[in-house]
């Protein structure tokens, strides 16, 4: 055999870019904080559902799921010789599952779900391609109250994990689309205008933006902290659909804000990316000092015509910005220690892990095994 | 194992300053009167290019500036290990960073980005014909959209100067490069046959900074507004 150069790729702890391998105690983490966010949605009557990790294409991307057709990865089925493709987001299964099994359950439904998604590129400051998902979905019900229901639930569920420095930014994204079409932009003009919006590039919507430069320009520069972005956004003249639009986020903001005063609340109505399939108020969770976004949420429309809103955490983002739930200590049980004591550790929280063999020095033994605690005498010592 | 950030929530609100990226090079010294208009007084070293110090301290204790290459500047941004920034909208178009804002055009660091090639070839070239084409540049992004929307394949020599010797030394056809008055390209026998796109300083922000410390933020970007008000 020829000699070969060394393929640094063949390693064979390489994953495939954006995938990674959880270890303890992080695995277990993770696993715990998504139990605690799903435990609030329960309370909150959520009601959890499974949808598969993959199904046929057409159902994946028919409606909402449209928005996700090029982040989807594809396989055919051999069985049905029909195109499947793995989820890149959850709510359009949710919002399937509601039209067709669940269209004769009882309005509003409360769902919720927790589960992996794939899609086929991260890019540079966001790299995952394996993105864990936690949310609810309230279908059936266009009202203030569900939109506040959203973001108050998930304040809840982000402040059982010890996360309550962290703010929802609402926005609009259909206001841009809705004043491009009352001023008939359309074309390439339409196209530069919105992309020098999505980047807030004040420059180039002076320069593409007609006649609508200086509404958009001042609607720009309303974004902010609610109470004062919400008065400079009510002094901006805008057209009736428009105008409809903004109400209706100053009325979500003074709904959260009466039930939820000290929730720290920021507005960008201009702002529209990341949220294709979106209709009414949307949401972004963010935390003080992290550079991510925690959780994604909106008004869309489930099926062909149902009202719903939903709010999506990604707990890998979310466990990054708070401290992790506490695992439980880990009590070394020497050979020939009391096992109904073990046992009667293991239902009060702790996890006990048995020594197989007889050791000379059992408190070194626990040290090397990562043991907090060691059973004597009946008893959990700490080391 | 992944090795987690420090969990930053956890730090108070307010303990760090804020960073401002300033570009070195030429439009250090241009936005240096603009900096002052809007209250950013760095320490007298900033300037120097032969300090060795990178970051700098300003009379602000809630602000702090470094000092980085052009191109940097918007990557240190859009990943927020710098909040407030100042660079080219060339810098801008070429990485197309959707983490960034830019709020204000400062009205400094006016050049262009523009094709270049051979002058005693370049104004016969008949490029509507060409499949394909060489160009050397530090804009691949640019110079690969630029000729793709006139249904042009780029193969792109990825330098990082002295692009103007490519031609002549054989590595490439055309040049994509910055132009400021056009001496260089003169003194190496190129000529401008296309303005990309014209170029000037901005502010830039980061999106999340923006969002989540709309008060601090919104404030920087509101004094140098006023800094550049007549």
């Amino acid at each position: 055999m020829p000699d070969t150069l060394p393929d640094a790729l063949a390693n064979p702890a390489l994953l495939p870019a954006g995938l990674r391998d959880l270890l303890p105690p992080e695995a277990e983490t993770e696993a715990a904080a998504v139990e605690v966010v799903m435990a609030v949605f329960a309370a909150h009557g959520y009601e959890r559902i499974k949808p598969p990790l993959l199904e046929f294409e057409d159902s994946l991307l028919a409606g909402s799921g449209g928005a996700t057709a090029d982040q989807i990865f594809r396989l055919m089925d051999p069985d049905s010789h029909r195109m499947m493709g793995v989820r890149a987001d959850m709510t359009p299964q949710i919002a399937r599952i509601a039209t067709t099994r669940l269209a004769a359950a009882a309005r509003p439904l409360r769902l919720s779900y927790a589960g992996q998604c794939l899609r086929v590129r991260g890019n540079q400051i966001a790299p995952d391609r394996q993105i864990a998902q936690a949310g609810i979905e309230l279908i059936g019900c266009d009202s203030l109250a569900a939109d506040a229901e959203m973001v108050l639930v998930a304040a809840e569920a982000l402040a059982a994990l010890g996360l309550t420095r962290v703010s929802f930014d609402l926005t609009l994204p259909r206001l841009a689309p809705t004043l491009l079409d009352e001023a008939g932009f359309a074309g390439p003009a339409r196209q530069a205008l919105l992309r020098a919006l999505d980047r807030k590039d004040v420059a180039s919507v002076v320069q593409h933006g007609g006649r609508l430069a200086q509404t958009l320009s001042d609607l720009l520069l309303t974004a902010g902290l609610a109470g004062p972005a919400l008065a400079r956004l009510e002094s901006i003249e805008l057209p009736p659909l428009s105008a409809v639009l903004c109400q209706r986020l100053a009325e979500t903001v003074r709904a959260i804000q009466a039930r939820a005063p000290s929730l720290k609340l920021t507005i960008d109505p201009l702002e529209f990316r990341d949220l294709p399939y979106h209709t009414g108020v949307c949401t972004a969770v963010y935390a003080t000092g992290r550079h991510e976004v925690l959780g994604r949420g909106g008004r869309y429309v489930c099926g062909d015509d149902e009202a719903a809103t939903g709010l999506t955490l990604y707990p890998d983002a979310v466990l990054r910005a708070c401290a992790p739930p506490r695992l439980p200590f880990r009590v070394f049980v020497p050979v020939g220690a009391d096992h109904l004591a073990a046992a009667r550790l293991r239902t009060g929280g702790f996890a006990t892990v048995s020594a197989l063999d007889p050791v000379d020095d059992p408190i070194a033994e626990a040290h090397r095994l990562r043991c907090t605690h060691i059973l004597r005498d009946g008893q959990a010592q700490a080391l | 194992m992944t090795a987690f950030f420090p969990a930053a929530a956890l730090v108070p609100e307010q303990t760090s300053p804020l960073v401002l990226a300033l570009p070195k090079g030429r439009i250090l010294k241009e936005c240096s009167a603009l900096l002052s208009r809007a209250g950013v007084h760095p320490a007298a070293d900033y300037l120097d290019e032969d300090s060795r110090r990178l970051r700098f301290p300003t009379d602000d204790p809630t602000l702090d500036v470094v000092r980085v290459r052009p191109f940097d500047v918007a990557t240190f941004v859009a990943f927020g290990g710098a909040q407030i920034g100042i660079c080219g909208s060339d810098v801008l178009m070429e990485f197309d960073y959707p983490e960034l804002y830019a709020p204000l055009d400062l009205d400094i660091g006016h050049c262009r980005v523009s094709v270049a090639g051979p002058g005693d070839w370049i104004d016969t070239a008949e490029t509507r014909s060409w499949s394909r084409v060489r160009v050397a540049t530090k804009y691949p992004n640019i110079a690969r959209r630029h000729f793709a929307a006139r249904g042009i394949h780029a193969d792109v020599v990825h330098l990082n100067g002295a692009m103007e010797l490519a031609p002549g030394l054989g590595l490439s056809r055309l040049i994509v490069d910055l132009v400021q008055t056009g001496s260089t390209l003169a003194a190496n026998g190129l000529r401008e046959s296309e303005v990309i796109a014209h170029v000037s300083s901005r502010l830039v922000v980061n999106r999340t900074a923006l969002k989540t410390q709309p008060e601090a933020v919104g404030a920087w970007i509101e004094r140098f507004r006023a800094a550049l008000a007549p």
